[in-house]
């Protein structure tokens, strides 16, 4: 088979997913909506714009008004950006160490497998809101990407650990013994032996961690631990609990923001599951 | 199998919990206790032990008609029933007020002193306060409350530095009781002001039960089952709530025939507004005391009722002011203040931040309760207000303009203005408020942004004055305005300003006019309104902070269970609808008394 | 076995040790004066503050050479003495934490066990049915991808305010003392359900999710085939596939345990449930040394004694771990 055959096929099989065509069509809505977003509004993010206070959508305002008369689709959009950024930054740093600690710790083994299992652990149990705590008051201002760094670098633990009890299993598989046997060195196992054969186990750690990177960010806006200066859809949902919309009937200030988070990290999920039977011909529904 | 141990961990979890909820006082366990107690303990500690006990079995629910239920007083978990902890006022109110009681009550509606466990008191002459203390008043273990009592609390402040009053003994020189009932109080060069405020502030204990103490249990004890003359008793407390019950033995049902009408008072601390308002509305908090926005809407619909029935709502309790840090440039100039004030949208502040619940601040910053002190022709002749233009030409005047074209202004020498305007993350109201600031100040053309760091970092650049400018309301409701002035300008700048004039205003003239408000008898109106007509003319001169608006003393209240609550209208109390810390005295105890049940 | 169990013990005595330091040394890094922060709440009148100042800083042994502060937090520990909270003077740390600390297992414990045993069997048993997959299992991937506090908001929401079912705060009603009548329990349950419901949900959908994926990938795993080949019964397969799949979400298991803390701590928040996640976050917003310091140790042991047991049955789950470990090294 050509390489160029295989990547056709697989183009194929991802056309007819239909997993995969829903969850990218989530996320390519949103990510569209977050460039254009801003480009159909002409307000800034916490101007008083609607000197009525909160106010129901209309033409006028899409997605109504926050109590404070706030275009609330305008934040929306600068809040869906910030979504984005942290899942990409923060996801991504978070399996770029999983990745190399569990493969290290799970080939290995033994002392180096201990040291890093250490390091996890620690990693692990010290309360990421501790952390969190001092950088924000040595940081005069948080800011969304240092909240995403921060995310990655605290949520690499359980990909490292997962990681590493997948590699500990395959590794004491026949096909790895008979690889050892032939005499290849420990990397190129991981990465011609091991690896594949967690292909999508890896994509799913990544999805999880975009994914968990988000929702971790919302946890820490949502108790007033994130970026002091920008906007996002966890401070959307503080602000609109610190004011008392859910009490007062003003939905549309905290339905948008929680609905698209889940939107989003669903359709990655989603996704993750369509592309894994896309690259995995056992997978497909039969 | 996994079914039956999931179950069978939930059951041992639940009886964990109720284990962990609090031994409920049982007959079985009173029994089991007494040998103990009688075998072990053979010294005359005994009797103590047994005074503290004879609670009746108490009721496990409480009947709703009964009940006065309240919020916003408190956040955190009862920790103490310590009358000398006065930080952790917040986490225990009513420690001072219902349990412990004061010499003297004090009503700033009417702006009274209203004599309450001291029968009179009154200055002999300038150097002597004679007390006379109420006959007929009892500890709730049954002892009578005598002078002794009131000169072992005053003089604790002599004993501990710890004590919140102890500075007081720098100008109090002895306290005597000359009868069971009549004390004297000596002085040299006494602060009238600061002494008519501790009379209802200081909180007498019982000498008989506090004198064996040790300074570390006095000065901070938790001070568990409090025995106290108030109108209520401790009963019960957990997590989420500190419940009081009505002293049935209560000196002032007899004395004056005052009798409070809940059976029980439970103090709900909720996580968050949100919470509160949810209780609110659903009837379950019958006087709410949080910062809850959008009451306004649930006022008109007549879900709850307010002290005022159209805007601002609510009584105005302190003043927001802006410090400006005056060690630092441009805040060093009074054109560039003054210039500050004028671009500052008040209106906005009001009705957009708070959605009309506060109102605009009086430019010398008293409370509407202290009118009369302040001086209207200075007012109108130095006064600030909303004028953006107005500011633009201040500026422009004192050399201030834009020489790089950023559209912000820099320093008649050229520098760079760069500015920022903080509150502590997470106070809401108050961060709405700078963001309207550091925007009118820019539209002025003074580049000032709005920062929100954790209160612990923004409480150390208050006090250690590194910041630029802050907001503060340190200065609740008083008797005098020496309470404002003493914030706003208080002295002498130290390296810590833990307690005031956090711009490190060094005006000699100022701090001598306020300690000269502070030696002015209260009985001399005249006197006290000369001198705040100067120190009124001086700061909105020099404007070295900017009164904004009057903080609300947040309250709303249902009809549902209790009725006649204070409102403005002439046929209903006119009280503090309070139950914070400190607002007992101030008329949330009196309010008490003149609830009614419905129906 | 007995060796591996001993290692694997020093190795969490080590993680003890250096978590335990990083949490004495996490505070201590912090800018901001405690005994300043907590007198001026107290919007003290005058000269008294100074004074306290020092006095408290004496009584918080803040004033003592750093490497004593050290020494002497370690001792204390031992003595199960976490110091006395500022935010909530004088109350003793362990003491509010020990109150708090019913709470949370009342919580979680079931939340976390009951959504792993129900996912999972959920996963397995949704995997390879196509009906169940095409239908249930989207909204468990909306469950997993909801934010704690958004379901909670939600439940409160509905089943508090609209409805009026359940109550939105407290851990029992208002108007009663704990004492043992059905009233009393019922009114724990009550209060109890929201928050245990928002917790479940999530993790339910992300248990059932992860299980589904691993079933299906070794269904489709070469010995899965080669056992179809050789005629094994379907059950057989599957029993195989549900023990290898299990593996990963035992790890996930352990690791769980301590984020979720975060997870807790939001819906602790939105209900005002008296738990440990809303004393961290009290401790955290008033600058409380002693009682994040006491908080953050009671999650780290927690952790640790978790991670500990499930380590052992992990162990017992797959035997190939204990080869893996003990004979490959020798």
């Amino acid at each position: 088979m050509s390489k160029r055959k295989v990547r056709s096929e697989t183009l194929y099989f991802a056309l007819r997913n239909n997993k995969l065509r829903v969850g990218l069509s989530v996320i390519l809505f949103f990510l569209v909506l977050t460039f254009v977003g801003p480009l159909l509004t002409h307000y800034a993010p916490y101007d008083y714009v609607n000197p009525l206070g909160a106010q129901p959508p209309s033409a006028k305002y899409w997605f109504g008004t926050t109590m404070f008369g706030q275009d609330v689709f305008t934040q929306f959009v600068h809040g869906l950006k910030a979504t984005f950024l942290v899942g990409v930054v923060g996801g991504g740093l978070g399996t770029l160490i999983g990745i190399l600690i569990g493969f290290t710790a799970g080939y290995r083994g033994g002392v180096v497998d201990e040291v890093l299992n250490m390091i996890t652990n620690i990693v692990l149990v010290i309360p990421t809101l501790a952390i969190l705590l001092i950088i924000a008051a040595y940081l005069k201002v948080r800011g969304i990407l240092t909240e995403s760094i921060f995310i990655g670098c605290t949520a690499w633990p359980w990909a490292a650990r997962a990681i590493r009890a997948q590699t500990f299993s395959l590794r004491s598989r026949e096909f790895v013994d008979l690889a050892r046997l032939s005499g290849m060195s420990p990397w190129r196992i991981i990465f011609t032996e091991i690896a594949p054969n967690m292909m999508s186990y890896l994509l799913l750690v990544f999805i999880l961690q975009f994914g968990g990177a988000i929702l971790n960010a919302a946890t820490l806006d949502f108790i007033g631990l994130g970026p002091t200066n920008a906007v996002s859809l966890g401070l959307m949902m503080n602000n609109a609990v610190l004011w008392g919309a859910l009490l007062l009937g003003i939905w549309w200030w905290f339905v948008p923001p929680g609905l698209a988070i889940m939107a989003i990290v669903g359709a990655l999920y989603v996704t993750n599951v369509g592309l894994d039977e896309v690259f995995n011909p056992k997978l497909r529904e039969m | 199998m996994k079914r039956v141990l999931s179950t069978l961990l939930v059951l041992v979890v639940i009886l964990s919990m109720l284990a962990a909820c609090g031994p409920t006082p049982t007959p079985e366990k009173v029994i089991v206790t007494v040998p103990v107690l009688q075998t072990v303990t053979v010294k005359e500690t005994v009797p103590v032990v047994v005074t503290a006990v004879p609670e009746k079995p108490t009721e496990v629910t409480y009947p709703r008609n009964e009940t006065l239920y309240v919020s916003g007083a408190a956040w955190g978990p009862p920790s103490d029933w310590n009358p000398f902890i006065t930080w952790s006022k917040a986490n225990t109110t009513g420690t001072i007020g219902l349990v412990y009681e004061t010499l003297f009550l004090y009503d700033p509606l009417s702006d009274k002193m209203i004599p309450w466990l001291a029968e009179s008191g009154k200055w002999v002459d300038a150097d002597t306060y004679e007390l006379k203390l109420r006959k007929g008043i009892t500890w709730s273990d049954g002892q009578p409350m005598t002078a002794a009592d009131v000169v072992f609390t005053y003089e604790l402040g002599k004993k501990y530095a710890a004590i919140w009053f102890s500075p007081m003994w720098n100008y109090l020189k002895s306290a005597t009781a000359t009868s069971d009932y009549d004390i004297t109080f000596e002085f040299t060069n006494p602060l009238y002001q600061e002494w008519d405020n501790n009379l209802y502030n200081i909180a007498i204990v019982p000498k008989h039960l506090w004198e064996s103490r040790t300074e570390e249990q006095i000065t901070a004890g938790a001070n568990e089952k409090p025995v106290g003359s108030g109108a209520y008793l401790y009963e019960t407390h957990s997590e989420d709530r500190n419940v009081w019950v009505r002293n049935e033995n209560w000196w002032a049902t007899k004395l004056l025939g005052m009798k409070p009408a809940p059976k029980r008072i439970v103090d709900m601390r909720f996580s968050s507004n949100n919470v509160a308002l949810g209780a609110v509305v659903k009837g379950e908090v019958d006087l709410s005391n949080n910062f809850l926005p959008g009451i306004a809407t649930l006022s008109e619909k007549g879900y709850v009722k307010t002290y005022f029935a159209g805007p601002p709502y609510m009584l105005s309790a302190n003043t927001a002011v802006l410090f400006l840090n005056t060690t630092k440039k441009p805040m060093d100039d009074p054109a560039f203040r003054k210039a500050l004030a004028f671009s500052i949208n008040t209106g906005d502040i009001v009705n957009v931040a708070y959605a009309g619940l506060v109102k605009a601040a009086n430019p010398t910053g008293l409370l509407p309760s202290l009118e009369k002190y302040v001086d209207k022709d200075v007012v109108a002749k130095l006064g600030f207000t909303f004028d953006t233009a107005k500011a633009k030409q201040i500026l422009a005047s004192a050399g201030y303009k834009d020489v790089n074209g950023d559209g912000f202004v820099e320093a008649p020498d050229g520098s760079k203005i760069e500015l920022e305007v903080t509150c502590p993350f997470g106070w809401t109201d108050w961060m709405e408020a700078i963001k309207i600031i550091a925007k009118s100040a820019q539209a002025a053309g003074i580049n000032l942004k709005d920062a929100t760091p954790d209160y612990g970092a923004w409480n150390t650049a208050l006090t250690t004055g590194t910041f630029d400018m802050t907001l503060n309301n340190w200065a609740g409701m008083s008797n005098t305005p020496w309470t404002l002035y003493n914030l706003l300008f208080r002295h002498p700048i130290q390296d810590i300003m833990g307690s005031g004039n956090f711009g490190r205003w060094n005006n000699q003239k100022m701090f001598d006019l306020v300690d000269k408000l502070a030696a002015t008898p209260s009985s001399d109106e005249a006197g006290m309104k000369a001198v705040c007509s100067q120190i009124q003319e001086l700061m909105l001169t020099e404007m070295p902070v900017i009164p904004l608006w009057y903080n609300g003393l947040w309250a709303q209240y249902s009809d549902a269970v209790w009725t006649n609550w204070p409102t403005e209208s002439s046929n209903t109390p006119s009280r503090l609808p309070c139950t914070w810390s400190g607002y007992w005295q101030m008329g949330g105890l009196i309010m008490l008394t003149e609830l009614k049940p419905a129906q | 076995m007995r060796r591996y169990l001993g290692r694997k013990l020093l190795i969490y005595v080590l993680t003890f040790f250096l978590a335990v330091t990083i949490d004495w040394l996490i505070p201590r890094f912090m800018p901001g004066d405690p005994v300043q922060t907590m007198l001026s709440r107290a919007s003290l009148h005058a000269e008294a503050v100074e004074v306290m100042h020092g006095y408290y800083t004496r009584a918080f042994g803040l004033d003592v050479p750093v490497w004593r502060q050290y020494l002497n937090f370690w001792v204390a520990i031992f003595h199960g003495d976490l110091g006395t909270s500022v935010y909530l003077f004088p109350q003793p740390v362990i003491k509010i934490i020990m109150r708090a600390v019913p709470y949370d297992v009342f919580l979680l414990l079931p939340a976390i066990l009951l959504s792993w045993f129900a996912g999972n069997w959920f996963g397995a048993f949704a995997a390879r049915n196509k009906w169940l997959d095409n239908t249930l299992l989207p909204l468990g991937y909306i469950l997993t991808a909801t934010p704690y506090m958004w379901l909670g908001i939600l439940l409160a929401w509905l089943f508090g305010v609209v409805l009026g079912i359940f109550p939105i705060a407290g851990a029992y009603s208002f108007s009663m003392r704990p004492h043992l009548s059905w009233a009393f329990i019922g009114s724990v349950v009550k209060h109890w359900f929201l928050p245990f419901a928002s917790i479940f949900l999530v993790k339910f959908g992300g248990w059932a999710i992860g299980m589904r994926n691993m079933i299906i990938y070794e269904l489709e795993a070469d010995y899965s085939h080669y056992l179809e080949a050789l005629g094994a019964p379907r059950g057989l397969i599957r029993k195989y596939a549900f023990r290898n799949a299990i593996l990963p979400q035992i790890t996930g298991l352990s690791l769980d345990l301590g984020v979720i803390v975060a997870g807790a701590l939001v819906t602790e928040v939105v209900f005002s449930y008296p738990g440990i996640g809303y004393l961290i976050l009290q401790a955290i917003q008033n600058q409380d040394y002693f009682l994040i310091q006491g908080c953050f140790l009671f999650i780290i042991i927690g952790v640790l004694l978790a991670n500990f047991a499930i380590d052992i049955a992990y162990v017992i789950v797959d035997p190939r771990t204990r080869l893996g470990m003990v004979g490959e090294s020798a």
